[in-house]
């Protein structure tokens, strides 16, 4: 009843897409995080007003939705428009890109949030001390800011990691031949939907439990100096 | 400070400050400040707690922004503009940063970054901002490090380190810097009784070489025994300075009297 009956290097390279996914995802959330986390402490007001609408719409709007919304809607909606105008076009999303971008998108807004909870816990002490030395403003984020803030961001920022990773599943629906779409094939074509969902979900299990020890020894790195010894 | 007569060119000014005013919102904190350090003057600066001591000192690079007033460091002035909204703000980033690698400042809580080591927190600076070789950086930083006498603890965190410990630490991440003046604010007053006179010892040290200095402190016998100049802050106005002697033995002021009653 356990046998692949084949479809175990399918299922592998569908948790290789997966890990891509997820990765990838990551990189973009981490990247508008920062972003977002920079807009909702800026001086200018409007700034700030766009960085709330960004996090407040996002994390207001299920991730399915979104990816729907993207994938189908946004093409067919830029082609109502450009034949409206009288220049019709033919537009289709690549399924990695949109998959990722979407992804990344989403959680680009929790990262905000991690990453603004972080700011607000390094003491101000250690950012007047670097501008006191004639550090400038970026110089003192890349070297005393970021890394203080990581050591408070890592615990959120894992977590944003596992719900992102299973998050990725729902990339299935755009055809992505992620870990999820391959389990389902797989599943279909040898009537056996139990043993690949649940091979599936083993694999997923996996990746969040290297995720979990990745994490640690970041955390750990992130508090040298910081524990006593 | 001045002693008139005496056939005797006065050194140049490293800090002068002309009519300096500082608001928090409505509160008004320095109202009209003017100070002069020439090279190698130690001035203490004393006063109630509130009475604006730590904002003259963050003033003088910058941390807070005067709302009106002049700032000279050296040859320098410090060049201040007016944004949309009305707000006092530097003229330009670059000078400050500039100005404020020749001002070396001691904080009240050390501020020593947590992340790094002893000795990372010392070239930090020199190595980032004064591109100083690493090398180089790394051996001045040693030198400084036995000046302050906690050479033996170079590779440790902040976090291991005693209070006393933390604060010659940070004394030599600002000596690092080679700056024209230091600053310091209470570099005393967070430390446990009995750790205090290591930093004071520190402190001297410094000053007995010829080094300009403008010091907050509650440490009496230290502005005596130590600084040229002393100027007592009251209510964001400096109610009385001159000599220590004047000071501590016949100030003009009767605030003055009252305040230095509490100590003596
Ligand atoms: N960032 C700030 N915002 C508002 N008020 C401040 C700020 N910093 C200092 N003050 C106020 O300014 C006054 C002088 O403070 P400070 O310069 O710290 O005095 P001192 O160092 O002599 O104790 C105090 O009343 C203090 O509450
Ligand atoms: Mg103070």
């Amino acid at each position: 009843m356990l046998g692949l009956e084949g479809y175990g290097p399918l299922l592998l390279q569908g948790a290789r897409l997966t890990v891509y996914v997820g990765v990838s995802s990551m990189a973009i959330a981490i990247f508008l995080g920062l972003i977002g986390m920079l807009c909702k402490l800026s001086a200018s007001p409007v700034v700030r007003f766009f960085a709330d609408i960004y996090t407040t719409v996002i994390r207001g709007i299920p991730e399915l939705v979104l990816i729907l919304l993207v994938y189908y809607g946004l093409p067919t909606l830029i082609q109502d428009i450009t034949a409206a105008l009288g220049y019709p076009v033919d537009i289709s999303l690549n399924p990695f890109a949109a998959g990722v971008l979407t992804i990344g998108f989403i959680y680009g807004a929790f990262s905000t949030e991690v990453f603004r909870g972080a700011y607000l816990a390094v003491p101000r002490g250690q950012v007047e001390a670097a501008r006191a030395c004639g550090m400038s403003g970026p110089l003192t984020f890349r070297r005393i800011l970021l890394p203080q803030m990581m050591r408070f961001a890592l615990p959120g920022l894992g977590n944003v990691w596992m719900v992102l990773i299973k998050a990725t599943a729902l990339i299935s629906v755009i055809q992505l031949p992620e870990l999820m779409r391959s389990a389902d094939i797989a599943a279909k074509n040898t009537r056996k939907p139990f043993t690949f969902f649940l091979a599936a979900s083993l694999i997923y299990l996996g990746i969040t439990i290297i995720s979990n020890i990745v994490q640690q020894w970041a955390e750990k790195r992130a508090e040298r100096g910081i524990r006593r010894a | 400070m001045n002693n008139p007569g005496e056939n005797y060119t006065l050194p140049a000014s490293a800090v002068r400050i002309k009519d300096l005013y500082k608001d928090f919102g409505r509160l008004q904190v320095l109202k009209g400040i003017s100070l002069t350090a020439r090279q190698g003057d130690v001035i203490a600066l004393i006063g109630s707690s509130g009475s604006g001591k730590s904002t003259l000192l963050r003033c003088i690079n910058l941390l807070e922004i005067p709302t009106s007033g002049e700032i000279h460091v050296g040859e320098e002035h410090i060049r201040l503009a007016r944004n949309r909204r009305k707000e006092t703000v530097p003229a330009d980033r670059r000078q400050v940063d500039r100005i404020r690698t020749k001002l070396g400042m001691v904080f009240q809580h050390f501020n020593l970054w947590s992340h790094m080591t002893v000795l990372e927190n010392v070239i930090e600076a020199p190595v980032h901002v004064l591109k100083t070789p690493k090398k180089e950086a790394r051996q001045k930083a040693m030198t400084y490090l036995e000046k302050v006498g906690i050479a033996d603890r170079s590779h440790y965190y902040p976090a291991h380190l005693s209070g006393g410990q933390k604060q010659r630490a940070a004394i030599a991440r600002a000596l690092a810097m080679e700056p024209d003046v230091m600053l310091f604010d209470e570099p005393t007053s967070a430390l446990d009784p009995e750790l205090v006179g290591e930093v004071l010892r520190v402190i001297q040290d410094i000053a007995k070489e010829g080094r300009t200095m403008i010091m907050a402190t509650h440490e009496m016998g230290f502005a005596k025994e130590v600084s040229s100049h002393v100027v007592f802050l009251h209510g964001g106005v400096i109610e009385d300075e001159g000599v220590p002697d004047y000071i501590f033995q016949k100030p003009a002021s009767e605030r003055c009297r009252a305040f230095l009653s509490r100590f003596f």
